[in-house]
């Protein structure tokens, strides 16, 4: 994987260990996962086409972030990860329609979910929605 | 074999015997062919119904009838076009019919009722559908949905006024998803300030604000609290704000009516340490608590705005500003109706301002502005004065002489600033480029002559190129709303492509008459990072192709804009 053409898919790992594979051009809407997959960064995340959230498990645990601190084995699973990679592929799929319906959004991990959104940058202001080269 | 070939001779039996009614039968048979779904249908029959079913898709009839039966079930459309189908080839009163349900024979007539599958029913049989029927409770609507049919346009049109066009980031629609279920919110955690101030935003725009969920954004530790409407907060939980976070730095309340004289007694019994005080809408607060408040935490204050006080902020209580608010850094005063000229000149005397705000009625004359500028010029960093009618080229001269740090700059509404006036301010200024600039309505206004400025009063084309050679590198927001007398050749060679304006953000050019599809794309060329630009007004706009990410607001056509491109 270290030379050539990058892989088309992303692997998003959250911090209980749930892979999720996520198209490449999908995630390219938040500024933080594109800039750790660019593959000019030199990251190991760029290399392996790989990105572990631990965090983002921890945030379900207390509401709050604390980052790189995580339990392992843990029973939770990712469903605020897989929020977010779902969002990734609604703004996939709708990047081009200026006439989108709104994602469902479960109540229960709404503020975990904001918090997680707000890490990764998908935020109106921040969000990679103009073109790019 | 013996006894299979008796069962042939029954057969042979029977078929002569039908035989004997074939004729009475023949015509039934006929149309109940047509009719069935028919695997027995001969191949040409078979084609000629499907070039019937074609056409009957293609009529307005299917359309009509795949409309209402899209709000109810989901009919695909093979089945519509049938049911058509067999509608139109129904016999016509007068003829022969097996009812659909119990197969009897009856005479069709004009009232006979159609049954479940499309064919006509016997007497008695209509009789228990219809009775049937009558039970049914009439249908409910499907509620519309939002993204398609009659209303989405002007959906989308009111989101693109928000600033958003396509899918809204994941934060949005989780502070949305929050907003819808306010109820079952206990506490926000520890989110971001900015998240918080985002919700809070949004609680307001939905009036979701009130005494149920400030206690949300309410926490002893709180330092900071933003509400944008407050129309339903009362005195007491204006003073509950208070209580429950002592330690408050910023506070910021606007629509707050409820903010009085006892409210204030409350904060001056506490110790708090403001540093931030903004009140919006605030007409019960006497003047007098006031400059009670400005005397005992006036030293704390780093910024002060005052929105909408009706005639209760005058030109006393900058004289307690200047007195008690030594670290002043910010000054706003808006839609004041008490403020004269004696309290503008008296803004010289502040000098450690570096934000500088003010919309009067009493609308400030140009010797009162300069003398404002010149006492904290130097150091200013936002100069704000809107609806300044009497302000001329003097004041324009000021600023250009005494401010060397200005980044935000607002000017509206005078009716004596001339073109030479704004070529002078910008030209040879030394003063690094600004990020903000707002000229609106800078422009000639005469009921006599209205197409002829000879003086060259406002905004023109002059001071509009000038403006931009100076500013435009650093500039992200230009409003020259109305600036009406700026020419198309000013623009075109403003966004010639020669200089890139890259921090250019939002442009408003409202009213500009002289704005063609040609500067527009101009304007989208050379600003390779602009979000918004407003054309109201812009009548000579008339089909302009939009890049995708960027808003256009105020075409002057039904349809809005169109947006081209891809991400």
């Amino acid at each position: 994987m270290a030379s050539g053409e990058p892989s088309k898919y992303v692997t998003l790992v959250s911090g209980d260990g749930f892979e999720f594979v996520v198209l490449r051009e999908a995630t390219k809407v938040s500024p933080i996962i594109s800039g750790m997959i660019d593959p000019r960064s030199g990251f190991a995340e760029a290399r392996d086409a790989r990105c572990v959230f631990q965090e983002i498990r921890q945030m379900m645990n207390n509401n709050f972030a604390v980052f790189f601190l995580t339990k392992p084995g843990s029973l939770f699973p990712s469903p605020v990860l897989d929020k977010v990679v779902e969002y990734f592929h609604y703004w996939y799929q709708y990047r081009d329609n200026d006439d989108v319906p709104d994602m469902d959004i479960p109540v229960e991990i709404c503020l975990e979910l904001l918090a997680a959104a707000d890490y990764l940058g998908l935020d109106q202001a921040t969000m990679n929605t103009r073109q790019w080269s | 074999m013996n006894g299979n070939d008796g069962t042939n001779d029954f057969l042979a039996l029977v078929k002569s015997v039908t035989m004997l009614t074939a004729d009475d039968k023949l015509s039934r048979n006929k149309i109940q062919s047509t009719r069935d779904e028919g695997e027995q249908e001969s191949p040409e029959k078979s084609a000629q119904k499907e070039k019937a079913l074609a056409k009957i898709k293609a009529s307005k009839a299917f359309k009509k009838r795949k409309k209402d039966a899209d709000e109810d079930s989901d009919f695909d459309d093979d089945e519509i076009a049938r049911a058509i189908f067999n509608e139109r080839h129904a016999p016509l009163p007068g003829q022969m019919e097996n009812c659909e349900i119990c197969d009897k024979r009856f005479t069709v007539t004009p009232y006979s009722v159609q049954g479940p599958n499309g064919g006509l029913l016997c007497a008695p049989c209509g009789r228990q559908i219809a009775k049937e029927r009558q039970g049914e409770k009439p249908k409910k609507k499907a509620p519309r949905r939002q993204t398609a049919g009659i209303g989405s346009r002007r959906a989308a049109q009111s989101r693109l006024l928000d600033g958003s066009v396509g899918t809204l980031s994941l934060a949005t629609l989780c502070v949305q998803t929050l907003a819808k279920n306010v109820e079952l919110a206990e506490s926000l955690g520890d989110l971001p300030e900015h998240l918080v101030d985002k919700i809070a935003r949004i609680f307001s725009k939905r009036r979701l604000l009130g005494p149920d969920t400030l206690p949300l954004f309410l926490q002893p530790s709180t330092q900071t609290i933003r509400i944008y409407d407050g129309a339903k907060l009362g005195e007491q939980e204006l003073i509950s704000i208070f209580q429950i976070a002592p330690g408050l730095k910023h506070f910021k309340a606007r629509c707050v009516v409820q903010f009085k004289d006892e409210v204030m007694d409350y904060v001056l019994s506490r110790d708090t340490k403001m540093e931030s005080f903004y009140l919006h809408g605030a007409n019960l607060l006497s003047e007098d608590k006031l400059h009670e408040f400005l005397r005992a935490q006036g030293s704390y204050l780093q910024n002060l705005q005052i929105y909408y006080t009706d005639k209760h902020v005058g030109d006393e209580t900058i004289e307690f500003v200047r007195e008690h608010c030594p670290n002043l850094k910010r000054l706003k005063i808006e839609h004041n109706q008490k403020l004269t000229d004696k309290g503008v000149k008296a803004l010289a005397n502040v000098t450690c301002l570096e934000h500088l705000g003010l919309q009067l009625e009493h609308s400030p004359s140009s010797p009162a502005i300069r003398k404002a500028v010149s006492g904290s010029g130097p150091n200013l960093k936002t100069l704000s004065l809107s609806i300044v009618p009497n302000a001329d080229d003097s004041v324009l001269d000021a600023i250009h002489t005494t401010c060397r740090s200005l980044s935000k700059l607002r000017i509206t509404e005078s009716h004596l600033m001339t073109d030479d006036g704004f070529a002078a301010l910008f030209t040879a200024w030394q003063n690094p480029p600004l990020t903000f600039i707002d000229l609106e309505k800078c422009r000639y206004v005469s009921a006599m002559q209205p197409r002829q400025n000879d003086g060259l009063v406002g905004l023109c084309s002059n001071g509009f190129k000038a403006l931009m050679a100076h500013s435009g590198p650093r500039l992200r927001y230009l409003n020259v709303h109305a600036c009406r007398n700026i020419s198309r050749e000013a623009f075109e060679e403003v966004f010639s492509g020669a200089s890139s304006y890259p921090e250019m953000r939002r442009l408003k050019i409202s009213f500009c008459e002289e704005v063609t599809d040609y500067v527009l794309s101009c304007i989208f060329r050379s600003c390779p990072n602009i979000k918004e630009v407003n054309v109201f007004g812009c009548m000579k706009v008339r089909d302009v192709r939009v890049p995708r990410g960027i808003i256009l607001v105020g075409v002057p056509n039904a349809q809005g804009m169109i947006t081209e491109g891809k991400h």
